[in-house]
């Protein structure tokens, strides 16, 4: 095929693509939505560790169920997390160093505010399964929020 | 030249004025690039639930990346890895929840036959779509990026694969001969119905 051809069976495929799998209008409604969970003022936690994908030892490991350890990584504050999967999964995690605060957990359609105790520790119900963010407050210290991460 | 250059300066505007709180700039993003981010997610097999979670964790972290972005005419580029990223994790995370082979493929000629043969307004496009469906996974990956609408620079596709720019060009080329060769195959096969081999 020339250069032409090439160019226009690309496009007739493109056509037919936007056909049969055309972006669905709840997913453009999410992507719209997704700004107002924008905030400004919080030191972003990188994602630095996922068990599911960074643990080699369990790569060869297949079967429904188990455990998620998540690490969060921010400059003043370390954030692990143990996600129970399922279709609406729970959390239990834990503040490095340990400090007494808050966590509002985002889930994409929603907002749960927890309680962080004395030894940093706070555990969540379940929550619908999709995108999860941690706003995460320590103390009187400037709030860091964990990047999102589908769970 | 000039066509494409207006467009990378409205992205960049768009890009700085969501940043600083515009959600109409915002929605314009989303208008843009939401094609190529769904290509991303499809181009690497998800089925529609982990597709959408792909997408929306994409546009989450677009979202607060905005303000950090140090070169906001990449945004499409910055996409597209990100989509890409989420993409493989989610594709490793169901890998382990499969117990045994991948039947996506079968879901999907199934699918092929069942649905797609009603949206398709011609045979010869059905046609084209069974023989898509048939090719090798990495071309599927290639030409399904490359179907996002509107049409992805090959930077993007670089990108979203993590394939060098260079060789998007000639890997294009053949993966549509392939294609092309396939399709011939299968109009054949169709008109002998129900015997048709792929």
């Amino acid at each position: 095929m020339t250069e032409q051809e090439l160019d226009q069976f690309m496009g007739r495929l493109r056509s037919i693509g936007s056909r049969v799998d055309p972006v669905p209008p709840a997913v453009m409604s999410a992507a719209r939505a997704a700004f107002e969970w924008r905030m400004v003022d919080a030191e972003l936690a990188e994602l630095t560790y996922d068990s599911w994908v960074d643990d080699r030892e369990l790569a060869g490991v297949r079967g429904r169920g188990g455990r998620r350890q998540l690490t969060f990584e921010a400059p003043g504050l370390t954030v692990e997390v143990e996600v129970a999967d399922g279709a609406a999964p729970g959390l239990v995690g834990q503040f490095v160093p340990a400090h007494r605060g808050t966590v509002e957990l985002r889930h994409g359609t929603g907002v749960l505010t927890l309680a962080v105790d004395d030894l940093g520790r706070f555990t969540a119900p379940q929550f619908p399964a999709g995108p999860l963010s941690l706003r995460c407050t320590a103390d009187a210290a400037s709030p860091v929020e964990t990047e999102w991460v589908a769970v | 030249m000039l066509h494409a250059e207006a467009l990378v300066d409205d992205v960049v505007t768009d890009v700085l004025a969501a940043a600083s709180g515009d959600s109409q700039a915002w929605d314009r993003l989303v208008e843009r690039f939401s094609s190529l981010v769904w290509a991303v997610a499809r181009s690497h097999r998800l089925n529609d639930a982990d597709a959408a979670d792909v997408s929306q964790t994409t546009w989450l972290r677009l979202a607060e990346h905005l303000h950090r972005l140090r070169q906001p005419e990449r945004v499409a580029g910055w996409l597209a890895t990100t989509a890409r990223n989420e993409a493989l994790r989610t594709a490793r995370r169901a890998a382990r929840m499969v117990p045994v082979d991948d039947d996506f493929d079968l879901l999907v000629d199934q699918e092929v036959h069942d649905v797609d043969r009603r949206i398709l307004d011609y045979e010869r496009d059905a046609a084209l779509w069974i023989a898509f469906r048939a090719l090798a996974p990495p071309c599927q990956r290639l030409l399904r990026t490359l179907m996002a609408d509107p049409a992805p620079s090959y930077a993007e596709v670089s990108a979203a694969l993590g394939m060098p720019v260079g060789s998007i060009g000639p890997r294009r080329a053949r993966c549509l001969e392939r294609l092309r060769s396939i399709t011939e195959g299968t109009a054949a096969s169709l008109e002998s119905e129900p015997r048709m081999t792929v």
